[in-house]
């Protein structure tokens, strides 16, 4: 009732205007040249807000009066302006042609933007379609197959994980891996803020709706021009601006619900007690076994079966993740504006993780006069979340699966945890301790720009960034804390980052032909970091749970550091007859980080860009529309590392509470950068008018200089120092592929590969071998290879876990006989952490009213090695429930299997080697959307213009031999070691989320 | 013209922007000093010197880890590891390997140690105060001599009487390591190089040091730790001077119950030298692994139990030391170790009067007590029978009543040459691997046999 009677007085409205302005409606098709209706093209009368889109079919309807000019818009073709006379018809089909330039397409690059024609970098561009609706709440994850030479991982399936991105290979050892994040032109704080080493992506804040699109920096040509951090690549965030036109609503709102996308297979208890029974025989402690059962069980329990608990059950749970925003954008000639607020509530897959944000942001852009504008832009996020314990801690839910299955987990009220036993029950973590985190997210920024002539303005920004964290714990009475009646801690981060850009753009067509762009600026960004910390034991109540009741405070503590750059950059583009295009970067970037001898380094690029098809011989060729090679060649570095890495320096400790000092790192004064020169040629192509494009580029990379902690001998007091030496080279194809499948009326297909090939090689390491644990660095491997004693199965006589010798014989060859004992065994590189080979695959449907996208990512050549094998799948070596592969175990002579005989305390084959070590190539459909958008001409009598409903999916498929949780989960307390790569520790797979959704557009 | 005006005043601006930013590129750490200024005053030596017992006393090396690897090491069922780290388990099984982790931060925890007490050492001269500087010096080399004792008795096979000792020990590190160009790749000592350096530290300390210094080492905690070294390596008349000069001069004596000598947050009568512990530093990883949850254990039976051969040791069920144990979850756990903010005893008075009975019994003398009257006196105290006559077995026996899972059982077995749970006092499983990473990363050093990988 309410609707009709808001319909009904729209159109009694819309009557009075028309009557009162004399205004007539104009209606039609937009469509292209080839006459295909063109959906969502924006067309609006100019100097005013009154504007509408498309629908599906390109019709559209407007009012207007003689003297207005309606503009057609859309997004690739050349905008047509129509003068609306008193002798305009009102039915006017637009036909919109291609730019004569084709791929027009805007681009962001540091300081500036320019056209995908323009471009002779290798940049990958993701627009905010690709990336809305992925039911997940952090932005990273939802690039993950849809950049070529981008591996995307998350950590792990802890709603707020940290994720790893790495761009075209590692090219350190030891300084940062992750890309430098710049949004809307302000370097970001990207530092991870946890206090349990538990990761927590620093971008958790950031709401992938409020995106426009994201580019990412591939090459050193395009990344140079952010010098020394330039070298992971740079992730270029653009968010949304409003556009001139009519004032636009939005609304998107999505719940789902969500498993673990794979769960492991562990023994019941007729069958653990089985194997253990016999595991203590063969090691003659069956008796001893019969005891432990009765600890943790009465007889009668464990013998019949009568308790059988699934504890991974428990840890993994139902999650949910539910979704809204609404924006408003819109704006005149002068002012555009974007307001937009989001929430995102997702609870995790694990139990007691979740995860709730609030996000807001403004974008407004205006128009002094011609000579001057200005903007502002700011988000404001604040991010809740419970947090758990990382993998390497009892209390983390996945550890649970270690727990014997005939223990309960609750006692018979089913409320409180069972305390006995074998391992700390992570049930009280959720009965009787907490663990919150708050994250309050500001970024801001200013701009003003000054057209000084009409070829040269002058633009300053300036940019603030403030990261603030407060991570709080109780642990009560009950839990592991038990003996100090209870512990807290608060945990208080302040990040802020200033950031001043000054440049000047100079661009004029200096003859015929002839263009010139050329910027030249100066930044510089000051990042400082407080830190302050209390905790406190001896609870009187475990209802008191902040460390204000805590009668004996045990620690606390308060720090700061800070870093800064200056940088100065140039640039020149210079184009002639539109074909031939050359490009020049400087950059000169001083920081603190640094020793005072080697505080500024250069770092240019060039690059160069010749589109053939612009030739004459070309130009009419029907088969081929683009072709166009590039090449370019640059220098960036990697500036990583800790503030103060190049001193030696002496730290307060204490011994009995009386002060004391002591050496905490040794330093080496001449520490600089590393340095990357990386050249890139490429190939852009289009064929049959464009419907088939796509790039292919070599690139190689080389950093030398490498930021290294090279370990010493500990007699010297320490164990490592970091020094600039060594070589690693990355060299690779990528290959993108789009293509139009079907472009008919009511069906349209289309679709986008891209795969890459990387090669990692430690060229140089002067210091030999470094050995961290499992991995290697070795000279002429990739880096951080897996270096282990190569596991042989079960010796069919005896059961005895066998290891291949693997000692070099005199002829260079490796002595391939077996032996019992792990210590006569010699290592041997087994595997590699990082992928070889990474690609996606999307594609986009439209079927009527229909709409389907989805994304499979695969990945190939990278191994996980379960650190935790040792318990879960240890031949019964201690109590710990077994993975069930373990009922595979050698039982008599002559039984031929991988699993050695089981014993008791027997250590049969635990040791670090490759029966722990297994390939993760993976295929997984990372995402899947399917749309129903309701026709309009039945929703607008509503006043809406569009409306969708979808189903949406993550993670829905994976297809793998990789028989742990998930081919993606690694061990978080890991993940930012550079070397301890590829380990799974207890680790929760990612979740599997299934959501439903609807799209509102007013 | 206007123009080219407004350029030249928005180039200015930029480099008057530029040029004031310059300076704040020199940026100091707030929390670090810088070696020279670290090493520059007295009062900071004597914070190095707290230091060094501050990476000493760490739960790693001396609180609690060295012992833990003595007693499981030794373990022939009168222990029972129920713990689910690695390193242990294999010490338990006599299977170690060179990636153990609890081989290595004895050897990096200890290094650290003795660089820091090198440091100290080697800055003297600053301290210009005579007094003091002798107080430093003596206590850097309790240190050091301390704690390459514990290395080579680990790292090395058991030092033998009479003979020449080559094989090899740990590196003897006497230089200090304050800037990257005084790191060095020094190879391994023989045993009796690195016991000569320990005696000569030891020595030296016990000549500097004061007659009492607060909970930091006096001139009898030196003494005491002699006593230690001179008893494995078999000189046992300098072993019976070291531990007489203890009992007689330090002032320190048994508490009045043997309870009394555990779980203090201050100092005991009876700890000649006892590693601090306090609820904001500190770990006492005794605690960790012997005792049960309930009193800061990590499981709720305790890591380690106490099996029914140990309590076979003991020859009085009144003997209080016998009793000395509770319950956790069905086991039977030490209550040395029931306090988890507790001191970690290191030299106790009663160790003193079990090494002067050994030592005289073994030279026939009876210097201060005869060794049956002392040994009674010290079963006195534990409300245990006197014994009419003894042998060295009731001695040793002795030993493992009073002194159980303080950490002696492995090193009193090699050098009494007995076996250790069935295999010989000098089998090589029974030496600690190298650390791996120490092997990988100097190549000087040869890894101990049985140990390839």
């Amino acid at each position: 009732m309410k609707t009709n009677y808001s319909g009904l007085l729209a159109f009694f409205l819309a009557l009075i205007t028309h009557v009162s302005f004399a205004q007539n409606t104009f209606s039609g098709v937009v469509s292209d040249s080839d006459g295909l209706p063109l959906p969502g093209a924006s067309v609006f009368v100019k100097g005013t807000t009154t504007g509408t889109q498309t629908d599906f079919d390109g019709n559209y309807s407007i009012t207007a009066a003689a003297g207005d000019i309606l503009v057609f818009s859309f997004v690739g073709m050349r905008t047509v302006e129509v003068n609306i006379t008193e002798q305009t018809p009102p039915e006017l089909n637009i036909t919109l042609n291609l730019d004569s330039q084709s791929l027009e397409e805007v681009v962001v690059v540091g300081y500036g933007t320019s056209t995908k024609r323009k471009v002779t970098d290798n940049i990958a561009s993701i627009s905010s379609e690709q990336i809305a609706e992925i039911p997940t709440p952090s932005v990273q994850s939802t690039l993950a197959g849809k950049a070529a030479g981008v591996q995307i991982n998350q950590v792990n399936g802890k709603a707020e994980s940290g994720i790893k991105i790495r761009v075209r290979g590692v090219a350190t050892i030891s300084s940062s891996q992750e890309p430098l994040y710049v949004i809307d032109g302000v370097p970001m704080i990207n530092n991870d803020e946890n206090i349990n080493d538990s990761p927590i992506n620093p971008l958790v804040g950031i709401n992938p709706q409020d995106i426009e699109s994201i580019q990412i920096l591939k090459d050193a040509s395009s990344a140079a021009i952010y010098g020394a951090r330039g070298t992971n690549g740079v992730v270029l965030i653009t968010t949304k601006k409003g556009k001139e036109g009519k004032t636009r609503v939005s609304i998107n709102s999505s719940y789902g619900f969500s498993r673990a996308t794979n769960k492991r297979e562990w023994l019941n208890t007729g069958e653990y007690v089985d194997l253990f029974l016999e595991a203590g025989r063969n090691s003659g402690e069956e008796a001893y076994v019969i005891d432990v059962f009765n600890i943790f069980a009465e007889e009668s329990v464990w013998r019949n079966g009568t308790v059988d608990t699934d504890w991974q059950d428990l840890a993994l749970v139902d999650g949910s993740v539910e979704d809204f925003s609404a924006n408003v954008s819109g704006g005149d000639e002068k002012t555009t504006f974007f307001i937009s607020t989001g929430y995102n509530k997702t609870d995790a897959i694990i139990r007691g993780n979740t995860l709730e944000r609030y996000s807001f942001r403004t974008n407004l852009d205006h128009n002094i006069s011609e000579k001057f504008r200005v903007g502002f832009g700011t988000g404001i996020s604040k991010t809740k979340v419970d947090r758990l314990s990382n993998d390497n801690a009892f209390a983390t839910p996945l550890q649970a699966i270690a727990q014997i299955p005939f223990t309960r987990p609750y006692e018979d009220d089913g409320i409180t945890p069972n305390a006995n036993t074998l391992y700390y029950n992570f049930l009280f973590q959720e009965f009787n301790a907490d663990h919150q985190s708050n994250i309050w997210r500001v970024l801001a920024n200013v701009y003003a720009q000054w057209n000084m002539t009409e070829f040269l303005n002058f633009r300053t920004e300036f940019g603030y960034d403030f990261n603030s964290q407060v991570e709080e714990r109780f642990f009560g009475s009950l839990t592991e804390s038990a003996s100090t009646n209870g512990f807290a801690d608060a945990n208080a981060v302040q990040n802020e980052k200033y950031v001043l850009n000054n440049y000047f753009t100079y661009n004029q067509d200096i003859a015929e032909d002839i263009n010139l762009e050329a910027i030249i600026g100066m930044s510089f960004e000051d990042d400082r970091r407080r830190l302050q910390f209390v905790e406190g034991q001896e609870f009187p109540s475990d209802d008191l749970q902040t460390v204000e009741s805590a009668s004996e405070i045990v620690g606390g503590g308060s720090s700061r550091t800070a870093f800064n750059f200056l940088s100065y950059f140039a640039r020149t583009n210079f184009s002639l007859w539109n074909k031939l295009l050359f490009k020049a970067s400087i950059r000169y970037d001083g920081s603190s980080r640094f020793g005072a001898d080697e505080r500024y380094g250069w770092f240019p690029a060039f690059s160069a860009g010749y589109i053939l098809t612009e030739e004459d011989f070309l130009k009419e060729n029907n088969t081929l529309s683009l072709l166009k090679l590039r090449a370019s060649w640059g220098v960036t570095g990697n500036a990583g590392i800790g503030n103060f890495a190049s001193r030696s320096l002496f730290g307060g400790a204490s011994y009995n509470n009386r002060s004391a000092l002591t050496p905490t790192q040794i330093g080496d004064p001449s520490l600089k950068w590393e340095t990357t020169t990386q050249w890139d040629i490429g190939l852009d192509f289009g064929f049959a008018r464009n419907r088939i494009t796509g790039e292919i580029d070599y690139y190689n990379k080389t950093t030398d200089d490498l930021l290294l902690d090279e370990p010493l001998p500990a007699t010297s007091g320490f164990l490592s120092i970091t020094r600039n030496v060594g070589e690693i080279r990355n060299s690779g194809v990528e290959f993108v592929l789009n293509t139009k499948n079907f472009i008919k009326d009511n069906f349209r297909w289309t679709s986008s590969f891209n795969i890459a090939f990387n090669n990692n090689e430690v060229t140089d390491l002067p210091g030999g071998d470094i050995v961290s644990g499992v991995n290697i660095v070795r000279e002429g491997e990739t880096i951080a290879d897996f270096y282990l004693v190569e596991f042989a199965g079960a010796d069919p006589d005896n059961g005895d876990a066998l290891f291949y010798l693997n000692t070099e014989l005199p002829d260079g060859s490796l002595d391939r006989s077996t032996t019992n004992d792990f210590n006569e065994a010699s290592r041997i590189i087994a595997g590699s952490a990082f992928p070889d080979i990474i690609a996606g695959f999307t594609n986009t449907l439209n079927f009527y009213n229909f709409d389907l996208g989805f994304t499979f990512q695969g990945q190939w050549g990278a191994s996980i090695f379960n650190s935790g094998g040792r318990f879960q799948s240890a031949s019964a070596d201690f109590f710990d429930n077994q993975s069930r592969d373990q009922l595979d175990r050698w039982q008599q002579p002559g039984d031929v299997t991988d699993v050695p005989q089981a014993r008791l305390f027997g250590a049969n084959g635990t040791q670090n080697s490759t029966r722990y070590l297994q390939k993760a190539d993976f295929i997984r459909l990372r995402n899947i959307s399917f749309g129903y958008t309701i026709p309009s001409n039945f929703t607008e009598q509503f006043g809406v213009s569009r409306l969708r409903l979808y189903f949406t999916g993550l993670n829905l498929l994976t297809f793998t031999d990789y028989n742990g949780w998930d081919p993606e989960a690694t061990a978080d307390f890991n993940a930012n070691n550079a070397l301890n790569v590829g380990r799974e520790f207890y680790s929760a797979p990612p979740a599997k989320t299934y959501s439903i959704g609807v799209n509102i557009d007013f | 013209m206007k123009s080219t005006y407004i350029n030249h005043l928005a180039l200015l601006a930029l480099l008057l922007i530029s040029g004031a930013c310059d300076d704040n590129l020199d940026l100091a750490p707030e929390q670090s000093l810088d070696p020279e200024t670290a090493t520059s005053t007295a009062a900071n030596i004597n914070n190095l010197m707290v230091g060094a017992y501050d990476l000493a006393g760490d739960n790693t090396l001396f609180s609690g880890d060295a012992q833990l690897a003595s007693e499981l090491l030794a373990n022939d069922g009168e222990l029972a590891w129920r713990g689910t780290f690695q390193g242990p388990a294999e010490f338990n099984r006599k299977q170690m390997t060179a990636q153990n982790g609890f081989v290595v931060p004895y050897w990096t925890q200890g290094y650290a140690a003795i660089n820091q007490a090198n440091l100290v050492l080697d800055n003297l001269d600053v301290v210009t105060d005579e007094a003091q500087a002798q107080r430093l010096e003596g206590e850097a080399k309790f240190i050091r001599g301390l704690v390459l004792f514990e290395l080579v008795r680990f790292y090395g096979l058991q030092y033998e009487p009479g003979q020449s000792n080559t094989q090899p020990g740990v590196p003897v590190v006497t230089a200090s390591v304050a800037d990257a160009s005084q790191i060095e790749f020094p190879a391994r000592n023989t045993v009796e190089e690195v016991y000569a350096q320990v005696i000569t530290d030891l020595t030296d300390a016990y000549n500097l040091l004061p007659e009492s210094n607060d909970e930091y080492a006096d001139k009898y905690a030196a003494r005491a730790i002699l006593a230690r070294v001179y008893l494995q390596q078999g000189n046992y008349a300098a072993a019976r001077d070291a531990a007489h000069d203890v009992l007689s001069n330090s002032g320190h004596s048994l508490t009045a119950n043997y309870a009394d000598a555990f779980n203090n947050d201050e100092d005991a009568l009876e700890d000649i030298f006892a590693w601090q512990i306090t609820t904001q530093d500190g770990l006492n990883d005794f605690n960790t692994f012997w005792a049960t949850r309930e009193f800061g254990g990590r499981s709720l039976t305790a890591d380690v139990t106490v099996e029914t051969p140990y309590f076979e040791l003991f020859d009085d069920p009144n003997d209080v030391r016998s009793q000395f144990f509770y319950e956790g979850n069905g086991t039977l756990v030490s209550s040395k170790w029931q306090s988890q903010f507790a001191n970690v005893p290191f030299l106790r008075v009663a160790e003193m009067h079990l090494i002067r009975a050994e030592s005289n019994f073994r030279e026939g003398s009876s210097t201060g007590l005869s060794p049956l009257e002392e040994i009674n006196a010290l079963r006195a105290r534990s409300n245990a029978a006197t014994l009419g006559n003894i042998s060295i077995e009731t001695i040793l026996t002795e030993r493992k009543r009073e002194l159980g899972f303080e950490g002696f059982t492995l090193h009193d077995l090699r050098r009494t040459t007995s076996n250790v749970a069935g295999l010989p006092y000098n089998a090589n499983n029974l030496v600690m691997p190298l650390p791996q990473r120490e092997v990988d990363a100097n190549p000087n050093l040869q890894q101990n046999p049985g140990y390839i990988n």
